[in-house]
C-alpha cells in the first residue's frame, strides 16, 4: 500500500510539470485551434534562455527568470506574426506541419548556439527533499506544483474577468462574430502565442531546476504532454491541470507494476495506450467541449 | 569570377586532391557528437582524430599518413549505415573506427561481407566471438568482464554473511542497455548474488521514481547503472530525493572524471568499472597523450573517454604498420595483422591486448574505482580467465 | 501552335500524358534513370535506392493526406510493420521476394486499417494524435517481442531472392526498386481514374457532401489507410532488404514527420509531388553534405554544426513552403510549364 502511494504522490509532482506544458497547449487551442507541435522547443528554448542570461549576465537568477519571461511573450509574438498568420484558412495538416517545422528549426537553433551536452542549473530549490507522507519529494516540485496552482487561478481569473481574456473566449467560440464585435483577432492569437510561450518557459526553468541542467531532452515533452491535453480536453484550462496528474500517476503505475512484468518501456507507452482508449471512448477528453464532427 | 568557372574551379580542385591522396591510407570514423550519447561520445572522437594526428606527425603507416574520414551519426542508426556505404564504396577506407552498440550491431553483417575491420566504442560480449563477428574487433575487456568485475567487488564489499547481497540493474531499453545483462545475471548465479529485479530507464528519460521506488520495495542493496553519465547523475538525484541507501556502481560509459562533475556530491562513494585509466594517471601510456596535448591544446585536461579513445586508435594503428609490413594493407590483411597481436603493451592505458583468430577477447582484466572526495580512486583490478563458455557471451 | 488545353472527348481529359511527345519523354526519363547505376558511385546507388523506396512510401501517404484528407503520424511505424514482416518471412522460411514483398504490403495493411478504426469517429487534428499513439504502439511491441523481432538488439535480414536469383547490394537491389517504384506510381496515377479515387478526393473535399452522393465513407477511409500502408509496407520490405539489418532505432517518429514534410513540399494530392518530395527531402542533407565536406577541413566544428544545420534547413524548408509555396514543388512546376506552354502570350 505505501509502494502504491509513493507511486501516485510521485505521479502527481511529476504530472504538475506536464500539466505546466499542457496549459501552453490549450491557450494556443482555446484561441485559435492550433495543435502546436513545437510546445516541448519552447519549454527547452526557455531553459537554455534563462541559464545562459544567468551565466553571461551575471544577474541574480530571479532576474534571468523575467528577462526569459519577456523574451518568450516577445517570441511569441514573433512566431504568430511571421509564421501563424499566413496559416489562417489553411488546413489542419498544413498548420501541424508549420508547428512541426517550427520545432525542428528551434531545435536546431538552440542545438547550434548551446550544443549537446547538458548545461547545468545553478541551485535554485534547496536540495533537502521535503517529506509529504509516506514520500520524500525533492523542492523543486513543489514550486512545480505550487505554479500551477497560481496559474489555474490566474487563468481562470483572466479568462472570465479580463478584457483580453473574454476577448479570447469570444474569438474561440466564432472568429467572425468576434470580429464584427470590434475585437482584432490577430492580436488575440499574438497574445495567446505568447502566454503560450511564457508558461512554457515555467515549466523549462522549473523543470530545469528539478533536473539540475537542461538538455536536448527537454523538447521530448512536447510530444509526451499530447495524451495529457487530450485526456482533460483540448480546450479547458482545468482540463490541462487534471489531465497532467492524471498521467504522471498513470505512468508511474504503470511503470512500478507493469514494467517488471513486460520487460520495461511500460511506463514510457501507457499515456499513448490512455490516449487511444480516450479517443474511442471520448475524444473531446474529459473537461473539453462536446463539439466534434462525426461523418 | 563567375559561379560557372568559380565551380570548375571547385571541380578541378577536388579531381586534383583526389589525386594527391594516393600515399594515403583511409581510415572511417563514425563518431557520435550531437545525439542522446554525445556526452561520452565528444572526448572518444577527439581522441581518434589526435591520435591519428599524433601517428601522422611521427611518420604515419610506415611513411603513409593515415587520413581519417569521419562523420557524426547522432547515435541515429540509418545515418550510421549511410555514412558506412560512403566510406566503403566510395573513400575505400580499410578499416572503421565507430562508436555505439546500436550501430556496430547494425554493421555487424555488412563489415564481415565487405570485409573491413570495425573498432567499436561498444564493448559488447557478443562482439567477441570471431566464428560470428570476424570483423569486430575492441580494446577494452567486454562490458560483461567489467560487470563481472564489479560484482565480484560486491561480493568482497558484502560483510554480512547471513545473506547473499542483493543486486539490482538499472539500464536504458537498446543494445548497449542490455548488453551485459545475461552474462551478469549468470555470473550473480555463480558467485551467489540475488538479483533484485531489472530496471529499464526509457531514453532521454526525466525521472526514475517509479523505478527506485520499486527497487526498494524490492530491497536490493547495490545496484549496477548502465546508460552514460547524465542518466548515471539523474539516478542518482532520485535516488537521494527517496533517501535510499543503496550502493550504485555504473559502467564505463557511466563512469569517468565526468560524474562528479556532473552529478557533484551524490556521486560521492558511487563505484564504476574503469576498463581505462584516467587521464593524467602515472603509466607510461600516458606520455604520449600528455605531450600530445601539451604541445596542440596548451595541455588541456581530458578524460577517460579520451584514453579510450586513443586506446583504440593506438591498437589499429599498430594493426595497420604491421599490415602494411606484410605488404597487405587491405581489410583482410588488418584482420589478420590484429590476429597477432598477444599481450600487445597500451602502457598500462589498459590491459594488455590479445586476439586470437578464434577469441576476439582483448583483455579480462578490468578495474574497479570509486569516487573519494570527487576523485577517482582505484579499488582493485579483477581479472578472469577466460572460459570458452563465456566467449561471445 | 496549342496554346491552352482542347480536350474534347473524355478520354482526353482522363489521359495521363497530353500528348504521344509527352509519353515518349517519360519513356526516355525511364531509360535514363534505369542507366544510372553505370554511371553512380557505390555511395550513390544507396542515395538513389532510398530516394526510389522514399518515393513510394510518401505516395502512400499522399494517396491517404493528400488525396483523402486524413492525416497520419505513424508511417514510420508502418515502414515498421513492412520491414519486420519482410525480414521473418525471408529469414524464417526463406521465401522469395515475389511473394514476401505483396505479403509486406498487405500486413502493412491490414495494421494499418486496425489504426485507421478510429477515422470512423476523428477528423483532423484528432486522427493525427491517434494515429502518433499507434507509432509508439508499434515502436513499444517491436522492441518487446524478442522472438519475433529481436528486440533491441535487432535481426538480420537475408538478401532478397528469388529462386536462384539472388539481390545482394545496392546496384541488383535497383532492379527490384526501381520497376517496382515505376508500377506502384502507375498504379496510384491510374488509381484516380477510377471511382475509389474519386471518392476519396470526394471524401478529403466535403465529407458530408460526399455522404450524401453515395460515397461509403468510413469504407472508403479505411480502404484509403489501407492502400495508403499497402504502399509504405512495400516501401518497408525494401527498406528491410536494403538494410540488411534492421532494429527499432532505424525507424523514429522524425521518419514520419520527414515523408509529411516530403508530400507537403512535393504537393499534397499530386503523385508528381510525391516524387519530387521524395527526391529533395532525401537529397537535401546529401546536398549539404558536399557542399559543407570541403568546409570541413578548414573549420572542423562544421562535422558538430551538421547536425543541427540539417535539421535547420529541413525545418525552415517546411516552412517556407507552407508559407510561400502551400501547393508545393508540383504545384511550381505546372504554372512553368503552362508559362511556356503560352509564351509569349502569357500575363
Amino acid at each position: 500500500m505505501e509502494f502504491f502511494l509513493q507511486l501516485v504522490l510521485s505521479g502527481l509532482v511529476v504530472g504538475s510539470i506536464y500539466a505546466l506544458v499542457g496549459l501552453g497547449f490549450v491557450v494556443i487551442y482555446k484561441s485559435s485551434s492550433i495543435l502546436n507541435f513545437a510546445q516541448g522547443e519552447f519549454l527547452m528554448l526557455g531553459a537554455y534562455v534563462c541559464v545562459a542570461i544567468f551565466t553571461t549576465a551575471k544577474v541574480p537568477f530571479l532576474a534571468a527568470f523575467v528577462l526569459t519571461l519577456g523574451f518568450s511573450a516577445l517570441l511569441g509574438v514573433a512566431l504568430e506574426r511571421v509564421l501563424l498568420r499566413p496559416m489562417i484558412g489553411e488546413p489542419v495538416i498544413s498548420v501541424i506541419m508549420l508547428t512541426l517545422g517550427l520545432a525542428s528549426v528551434l531545435k536546431a537553433v538552440v542545438q547550434g548556439i548551446w550544443g549537446t551536452d547538458t548545461r547545468p542549473y545553478p541551485e535554485i530549490f534547496p536540495t533537502t527533499p521535503v517529506q509529504i507522507g509516506p514520500l520524500p519529494v525533492s523542492q523543486g516540485y513543489l514550486y512545480s506544483v505550487g505554479s500551477v496552482l497560481v496559474l489555474l487561478a490566474l487563468f481562470s481569473v483572466f479568462f472570465k474577468y479580463s478584457r483580453a481574456g473574454i476577448a479570447m473566449r469570444a474569438t474561440a467560440f466564432s472568429q467572425q462574430v468576434a470580429l464584427s464585435m470590434g475585437i482584432s483577432v490577430k492580436r488575440i492569437f499574438a497574445l495567446a502565442w505568447s502566454i503560450a510561450a511564457v508558461v512554457s518557459a515555467v515549466g523549462g526553468v522549473l523543470l530545469g531546476g528539478v533536473r539540475g541542467g537542461v538538455d536536448g531532452a527537454f523538447a521530448l515533452f512536447g510530444l509526451k504532454v499530447i495524451p495529457v491535453v487530450i485526456l482533460g480536453g483540448l480546450d479547458s484550462v482545468a482540463g490541462a491541470i487534471v489531465g497532467g496528474m492524471v498521467m504522471g500517476v498513470l505512468e508511474n503505475l504503470a511503470g512500478g507494476y507493469l514494467d517488471p512484468l513486460l520487460g520495461g518501456g511500460v511506463k514510457e507507452v501507457a499515456p499513448f495506450v490512455a490516449l487511444v482508449a480516450i479517443l474511442t471512448l471520448r475524444p473531446y477528453g474529459l473537461f473539453g467541449k462536446i463539439k466534434i464532427e462525426r461523418v | 569570377m563567375t559561379l560557372r568557372s568559380r565551380l570548375a574551379v571547385a571541380a578541378l580542385l577536388v579531381l586534383v586532391a583526389g589525386q594527391v591522396q594516393a600515399q594515403e591510407v583511409k581510415v572511417g570514423g563514425i563518431f557520435d557528437l550531437t545525439g542522446i550519447t554525445s556526452d561520452v561520445g565528444k572526448p572518444y572522437a577527439q581522441a581518434v582524430r589526435d591520435c591519428v594526428a599524433n601517428a601522422n606527425a611521427s611518420g604515419g603507416v610506415n611513411g603513409k599518413q593515415i587520413k581519417l574520414v569521419d562523420v557524426d551519426y547522432g547515435y541515429k542508426i540509418p545515418e550510421a549505415a549511410s555514412a558506412y556505404k560512403r566510406m566503403t564504396e566510395d573513400e575505400k577506407t580499410i578499416l572503421i573506427n565507430g562508436w555505439g552498440t546500436g550501430d556496430t550491431l547494425r554493421l555487424k553483417d555488412s563489415v564481415n561481407a565487405d570485409k573491413v575491420p570495425y573498432f567499436s566504442g561498444s564493448f559488447a560480449g557478443d562482439l567477441t566471438d570471431p566464428a560470428k563477428t570476424p570483423y569486430n574487433f575492441f580494446v577494452a575487456p567486454s562490458y560483461s568482464d567489467q560487470a563481472r568485475a564489479w560484482l565480484s567487488w560486491v561480493k568482497e564489499d558484502w560483510k554480512d554473511k547471513s545473506r547473499k547481497p542483493r543486486v539490482a540493474f538499472f539500464y536504458g531499453d537498446n543494445a548497449y542497455g542490455k548488453a551485459p545483462l545475461a552474462a551478469a545475471k549468470q555470473f550473480c548465479a555463480e558467485v551467489g548474488i540475488d538479483v533484485a529485479g531489472d530496471y529499464v530507464l526509457p531514453p532521454n528519460f526525466q525521472d526514475a521514481n517509479s523505478q527506485l521506488l520499486a527497487m526498494k520495495q524490492a530491497g536490493a542493496d547495490y545496484a549496477y547503472i548502465n546508460v552514460t553519465t547524465t542518466g548515471v547523475s539523474l539516478v542518482l538525484k532520485g535516488a537521494r530525493a527517496l533517501g535510499l541507501s543503496t550502493k550504485w556502481g555504473s559502467n564505463p560509459y557511466g563512469f569517468s572524471e565526468q560524474l562528479p562533475l556532473v552529478a557533484k556530491e551524490l556521486a560521492e562513494g558511487v563505484t564504476g568499472v574503469m576498463p581505462h585509466v584516467p587521464y593524467g594517471e602515472d603509466v607510461p601510456g600516458m606520455k604520449a597523450i600528455l605531450a600530445f596535448n601539451k604541445a596542440n591544446r596548451g595541455g588541456q585536461a581530458h578524460d577517460a573517454l579520451y584514453v579510450r579513445g586513443w586506446a583504440s586508435a593506438t591498437v589499429w594503428i599498430e594493426a595497420l604498420r604491421r599490415a602494411d609490413k606484410a605488404g597487405k594493407l587491405t581489410g583482410e590483411g588488418v584482420k589478420a595483422a590484429l590476429e597477432t597481436f598477444r599481450d600487445f603493451d597500451l602502457g598500462g592505458l589498459t590491459a594488455n591486448v590479445t586476439y586470437t583468430s578464434t577469441d576476439h577477447r582483448p583483455s579480462t582484466k578490468c578495474a574497479v574505482y570509486q569516487v573519494k572526495g570527487g576523485k577517482l580512486v582505484k579499488l582493485k583490478d579483477y581479472e578472469f580467465p577466460r572460459r570458452p563458455d563465456w566467449l561471445g557471451l | 501552335m496549342r496554346c491552352g488545353d482542347f480536350r474534347q472527348t473524355y478520354e482526353q481529359d482522363m489521359a495521363i500524358f497530353d500528348s504521344a511527345f509527352g509519353r515518349r519523354v517519360f519513356l526516355l526519363f525511364l531509360a535514363g534513370v534505369a542507366f544510372l547505376p553505370a554511371l553512380a558511385s557505390g555511395f550513390w546507388m544507396d542515395v538513389l535506392n532510398r530516394i526510389l523506396i522514399a518515393v513510394i512510401a510518401a505516395t502512400g501517404l499522399n494517396i491517404l493526406t493528400g488525396f483523402t484528407g486524413q492525416i497520419s503520424l505513424g508511417n514510420a511505424a508502418f515502414l515498421a510493420v513492412g520491414a519486420y514482416v519482410t525480414s521473418y518471412l525471408t529469414g524464417r522460411w526463406n521465401l522469395p521476394f515475389l511473394v514476401v514483398i505483396p505479403l509486406a504490403g498487405l500486413a502493412t495493411a491490414g495494421v494499418g486499417m486496425v489504426f485507421g478504426m478510429p477515422s470512423l469517429r476523428l477528423k483532423g487534428l484528432y486522427l493525427a494524435v491517434a494515429t502518433l499513439a499507434a507509432h509508439f504502439v508499434i515502436e513499444f511491441v517491436i522492441s518487446h517481442w524478442d522472438s519475433v523481432t529481436g528486440g533491441v538488439n535487432g535481426m538480420s535480414v537475408p538478401p532478397a531472392r528469388l529462386w536462384g536469383l539472388v539481390l545482394k547490394g545496392d546496384r541488383p537491389l535497383f532492379y527490384l526498386i526501381f520497376p517496382l517504384t515505376v508500377a506502384m506510381l502507375l498504379f496510384a496515377k491510374n488509381l484516380f481514374r477510377t471511382k475509389v479515387g474519386k471518392a476519396f478526393v470526394a471524401i478529403r473535399d466535403q465529407d458530408i457532401s460526399a455522404e450524401v452522393m453515395g460515397v461509403h465513407v468510413f469504407k472508403y477511409k479505411l480502404l484509403s489507410f489501407g492502400v495508403s500502408s499497402f504502399y509504405v509496407g512495400v516501401a518497408g520490405a525494401l527498406v528491410a532488404y536494403q538494410a540488411g539489418t534492421l532494429s527499432p532505432e532505424t525507424f523514429p517518429i522524425s521518419l514520419a514527420i520527414d515523408f509529411l514534410g516530403m508530400i507537403i513540399i512535393g504537393g499534397m494530392g499530386s503523385i508528381l509531388g510525391s516524387i519530387l518530395g521524395a527526391i529533395f527531402i532525401t537529397l537535401l542533407p546529401e546536398l549539404l553534405r558536399l557542399g559543407v565536406t570541403p568546409l570541413a577541413s578548414h573549420f572542423p566544428e562544421l562535422t558538430t554544426l551538421f547536425a543541427s544545420l540539417k535539421m535547420g534547413v529541413f525545418g525552415l524548408a517546411i516552412v517556407l513552403f507552407l508559407v510561400f509555396e502551400p501547393d508545393g514543388m508540383a504545384a511550381r512546376w505546372h504554372s512553368i510549364k503552362s508559362y511556356w506552354k503560352l509564351y509569349p502570350f502569357s500575363y
